[in-house]
């Protein structure tokens, strides 16, 4: 059974909508910077220079609630558009979050803990499952709503549980994606870890040594034949094969081998039906710290031998989005798939010694670009990869 | 979608892990009530019980048993949560909050995350397959295993599904505000093994599981009854939580006497309906729906 992409929807600090991001692709206009926020301002962070309010207001949004909701409003707005309700199409909602409402939590929470006084109401959009029930009133659909919580890998997860539930019969159509709004919580937390670079990232380069955090989100809409027939939809892409696989190796750290990530892209290529050769680009995961890229290229070269596809990490345009990357990344492949583009692995200049795999460094046009691999790996060795193909 | 369960085990506020049958050991729950904790020594190696909440600690230990119950590997994990690892994200909150130096412990962070409780669950068993967390308020524990059952249709064999949740000091803050309810804040964390149905599988069925967004309770748990080919009087036993119809099934029972509050405790309640002795041709349904405009429906037999 096929499974057509019908629509897309981004936010983050290279763009408010998709158009903005494919000319900031195009571009190589990465949106990372100092942070704007008492808590972001030591790091340089990819931030949405939009307040909530202001979000509400430009995007003309229903509810209010958590930025993370209010960011999943916004992508899967855009997404959704030019689709409509329909009494025989059963649409899901799967979406995937890290943070959920911790942007306000943690801000009573402090008060609370500081001052013994908090607005206790304000907790009530802490729960992660609001994100996505804030984006099922927003659109007016959701016959189906689960939010995926497998840290980085979140968005990429819900892509492939919204596929697995149209081909079951069980749905549709899915608007699938995720979000992360940047928190004081995750700032804190991967400094804790410490995996920031004080400077740019620099994704699969020998001198990388850490991420730089960023928000968004990023939602693509799933249809089924029959789904397509109903709504007259454009389709624009399919998906074609998804996996998920467990490294089980360390609660934070990827296996030196990439064991775990070399499972997902060898099962997502069997899903697909397609041959390693089949698979003109490679969208990574490419965070920028040491552990992951080393262990990422480690597993394409498992898989993909001595002809490795071009690939690069569009972490250095966005920044890492945490739940959301799999969603904006996701957008990504299916735009470079219509438009014929492999996007530039910005800040780019040594191989690592270990691998000597070479990234794309330039937004590079290419005549056709039959099927993109974009990989997901989160916390807990949770490593997912999902292949999105043309029509 | 339809699996068997080959086992199911609950950790929590009854005395219920590694029981023959958890009904014998039921006690309705006063406001001083604990979790019964096992000997966790015995299933968590020392090091790692060290730096484990207690929702780590009951989810893992849950799932071992389920491991040891079968031979082979899962192939696949899904697990449901509706808050997560809550002390581990209450503790980071503190830790950073009262920072005073430039470096901070990691460990409270690295915990906090939902998909700690499954990805624990993975390294624990040296387990490299699908892994998956799902959060939807009162209806984690039904997407979740809307998941595994998914699994099962799909063709795997092998299939733990679990929920957990724990209640720290904190969320009685949110009453009554936030949350309205007599009941007090409780920890559970409820496992079992899927697999295909056949003839050597003595469990009971899990014949379907759905949920429902902003629905008549009344209409849905019709059309959820008809689309399954079952007939009202053959409900035997409801078990349910927050207002439904009173005309279904012929006893009623709230789970939620036994469990306490906590937002995956329909797990528990499946606990219950896999102990229960159904006359021949009966059926059991799980009725949640705790939080208004959520409805989870599990039917079993």
């Amino acid at each position: 059974m096929q499974i057509f992409i019908t629509g897309l929807g981004a936010i983050s600090c290279i763009g408010q909508n998709v158009e903005e991001h494919l000319d900031a692709l195009l571009a190589e206009k990465s949106g990372i910077k100092k942070g704007i926020h008492p808590y972001s301002q030591r790091y340089l962070v990819g931030e949405i220079p939009l307040s909530n309010d202001e979000l509400i207001a430009q995007f003309q949004l229903k509810v209010g609630g958590s930025r993370t909701g209010l960011l999943a409003c916004v992508a899967a707005k855009e997404a959704f558009s030019g689709h409509a309700h329909h009494p025989e199409i059963r649409t899901g909602i799967i979406s995937g979050t890290s943070v959920g409402g911790m942007d306000i939590s943690e801000v009573h929470y402090r008060n609370f803990m500081e001052n013994h006084t908090h607005d206790v109401a304000q907790y009530s959009e802490h729960s992660s499952g609001n994100s996505s029930e804030r984006i099922a009133q927003e659109l007016g659909v959701g016959d189906f709503i689960t939010t995926i919580s497998t840290a980085c890998s979140s968005a990429a997860n819900a892509i492939m549980l919204g596929a697995r539930m149209i081909r079951a019969g069980k749905i549709d159509r899915a608007i699938v994606g995720g979000t992360d709004a940047l928190t004081e919580f995750t700032i804190n937390g991967f400094r804790s870890l410490m995996i920031f670079d004080e400077e740019w990232c620099r994704p699969f380069d020998e001198s990388r040594k850490g991420l730089n955090l960023g928000e968004g989100a990023g939602y693509i809409v799933l249809e089924s034949e029959k789904s397509r027939r109903i709504s007259n939809s454009v389709a624009l892409a399919q998906l074609k094969g998804w996996s998920n696989a467990s490294d089980a190796y360390h609660q934070t750290a990827s296996s030196p081998e990439g064991y775990g990530a070399t499972l997902s892209i060898s099962e997502a290529l069997k899903v697909a039906q397609l041959h390693p050769d089949a698979i003109d680009y490679i969208n990574a995961h490419g965070t920028a710290t040491p552990n992951n890229d080393l262990s990422e290229s480690k597993a394409i070269k498992t898989v993909f031998g001595n002809s490795i596809p071009p690939f690069s990490s569009t972490k250095a345009f966005t920044g890492h989005t945490l739940a959301a990357a799999g969603g904006l990344e996701a957008v990504f492949s299916v735009l470079a798939i219509q438009k014929g583009y492999l996007f530039a692995n910005l800040n780019h200049k040594n191989v690592i010694e270990e691998t000597q795999l070479q990234p794309v460094v330039k937004t590079t046009k290419v005549e056709r670009v039959r099927n993109v691999l974009s990989n997901s790996f989160g916390f807990g060795g949770n490593n997912s990869t999902i292949i999105i193909g043309e029509l | 979608m339809s699996a068997c369960i080959k086992m199911i085990t609950s950790i929590g506020h009854q005395d219920s892990f590694l029981k023959e049958n958890c009904w014998e050991h039921l006690v309705p729950l006063t406001n001083e009530t604990e979790v019964i904790s096992p000997d966790y020594k015995s299933y968590i190696p020392p090091a790692s019980l060290r730096r484990f909440s207690p929702v780590l600690r009951m989810a893992l230990t849950a799932a071992q048993v389920c491991q040891n119950s079968v031979e082979q590997p899962f192939d696949a994990i899904s697990v449901g949560t509706s808050l997560g690892c809550l002390r581990d994200t209450e503790k980071f909150l503190q830790t950073f909050i009262t920072a005073t130096g430039d470096t901070l412990s990691p460990t409270a962070f690295i915990q906090s995350t939902h998909n700690t409780i499954a990805g624990a669950i993975s390294m624990a068993l040296g387990n490299h397959s699908y892994n998956m967390t799902h959060t939807q308020n009162s209806l984690s524990f039904e997407t979740a295993l809307m998941d595994g059952l998914l699994c099962i249709a799909e063709g795997k064999e092998n299939v733990l599904v679990g929920a957990a949740d724990e209640a720290i000091d904190f969320l009685n803050e949110l009453k009554p505000t936030v949350i309205s309810s007599d009941l007090p804040f409780t920890s559970g964390a409820t496992f079992m093994v899927l697999q295909p149905q056949s003839n050597t599988n003595s469990g009971k069925t899990i014949v379907d599981c759905v949920v429902y967004f902003n629905q008549d309770i009344e209409n849905c748990i019709d059309q959820f009854l008809a689309n399954n080919r079952v007939d009202k009087s053959a409900v035997e036993l409801v078990l349910n939580a927050g207002n439904i119809p009173s005309n279904i099934g012929q006893k009623q029972i709230e789970y939620q006497q036994y469990t306490g509050l906590y937002y995956s405790s329909s797990a528990f309640a499946m606990h219950l309906a896999n102990d229960f002795n159904l006359s021949e041709g009966n059926y059991a349904l799980i009725v949640n729906h705790q939080q208004e405009g959520k409805l989870g429906l599990t039917l079993l037999q």
